[in-house]
């Protein structure tokens, strides 16, 4: 028996945060980004890449900002459905692993920094539109 | 009064825990794994827990003989759950044994599939050829050992009519398979010729994505997740057991749902 049965899946996904000198955008590439309809996005969990699987929340939308930057709006923080607000995070931040979202590019003291997402100068995008989101291994 | 088959040296507990791997390799047989103790562990070992290959090997036998009960088990006309196009996941789920970032896309220009082994014409088959073939469709569940599944549709050639067609020996025990990341497989050919086993070059409706197999792919509707390569460059129709990656890292090896 070897040890590396044990690690059929991976801890954390690699390469992620992005090291110092590349951008969120270069890390993602690197990730295989994979066509996803937005419709399909909403109501999807966002987790923490750990195996406990720590939930931030869910999908609630899904907007162009005026910079162009592609942001998934979930509902984040709170208790038992109270108290949570939208903060906007990258979806060159996040990865996708299966029907779930892997938040790998901050950690949860980052997001509780993020101000709650006010919708001036962001665009919703459709539900019938796609956007690209890169992979990761299972995290559990 | 203390039990005269009580044995003088008691087996250290640590023994269970030091192979929790293999143990878990069996979980889908409770039964047994409930009737796994130290006290069992000693009989089946002779008493000599205290050397770990004996375990292992007595775990390893169980664990085959778990292979040879699903082999008589396997109803070869049986077919696993289908499910409407609503619930297909897309993209599917990425999973490898290693992350995503070192999954080398393989060029269709010069791929081809290699055959060998109890095959009359051996002659390799290029993407366009392959592709050439009549495909079937399928939307199945993809279960994974590690607990987790989805919905997925697959499309590509019957690895049955492929077989049919280069003249396979279907008489054979074994197909295995070669991939271009190392991860050698290989299925009983009962399972090989059941109607859910394609040789996959579509997900939902499109060719396969780089990390998830392109150009072609195993994909059973009827075995946990990691008997199915990704990225194969070779099939061979053989008597000879050559078990698979995981296989040799003391994972099932018949492995069926």
């Amino acid at each position: 028996m070897s040890p590396t049965g044990a690690l059929a899946q991976s801890r954390e996904p690699g390469g992620m945060p992005p090291p110092d000198g590349m951008s969120l955008a270069q890390s993602a590439a690197m990730r295989f980004p994979q066509s996803v309809r937005v419709g399909d996005l909403i109501g999807r969990a966002v987790l923490q890449p750990v195996v406990t699987r720590r939930a931030y929340g869910t999908v609630k939308q899904v907007v162009r900002a005026a910079d162009g930057t592609v942001n998934l709006i979930v509902d984040y923080g709170g208790f038992l459905g109270f108290g949570a607000r939208p903060i906007a995070i990258p979806v060159d931040a996040t990865v996708l692993v299966g029907v779930e979202i892997g938040v790998v590019a901050y950690k949860p003291e980052d997001l509780d920094k993020l101000p709650a997402f006010s919708e001036g100068g962001a665009t919703p995008l459709p539900a019938d539109s796609s956007i690209k989101v890169g992979l990761a291994k299972p995290f559990h | 009064m203390k039990s005269l088959f009580r044995p003088d040296q008691i087996p250290d507990a640590a023994i269970l825990d030091n192979h929790r791997p293999l143990l878990r390799s069996l979980e889908r047989r409770n039964f047994l794994r409930g009737g796994l103790s130290l006290g069992a562990l000693s009989l089946l070992t002779g008493c000599d827990t205290s050397r770990p290959e004996a375990i292992e090997s007595a775990l390893r036998a169980i664990s085959d003989m778990n292979d040879g009960v699903q082999q008589l088990l396997f109803n070869p006309n049986k077919l696993a759950p289908e499910y409407p196009e609503s619930m297909v996941l897309n993209p599917p789920k990425f999973n490898a044994k290693y992350d995503v970032m070192s999954v080398k896309p393989v060029d269709p220009a010069t791929w081809k599939l290699e055959l060998a082994g109890r095959i009359e014409q051996k002659k390799p088959w290029t993407l366009p050829e392959i592709a050439a073939l009549p495909k079937k469709s399928m939307i199945i569940r993809h279960i994974c050992v590690e607990g987790w599944d989805y919905i997925g549709q697959w499309s590509g050639v019957p690895l049955r009519a492929f077989l049919e067609r280069v003249g396979a020996d279907l008489s054979a025990k074994y197909v295995a398979f070669k991939t271009a990341d190392d991860y050698p497989s290989s299925i009983d050919m009962a399972t090989a010729l059941h109607p859910q086993t394609l040789l996959a070059l579509d997900y939902a409706n499109a060719p396969l994505g780089d990390p998830f197999g392109f150009p072609l792919r195993l994909r059973m509707a009827t075995k946990l997740g990691y008997k199915n390569p990704k990225w194969v460059t070779a099939i061979e129709v053989t008597n000879t057991y050559s078990g698979g990656y995981w296989e040799k890292r003391g994972f099932s090896w018949f492995a069926g749902l």
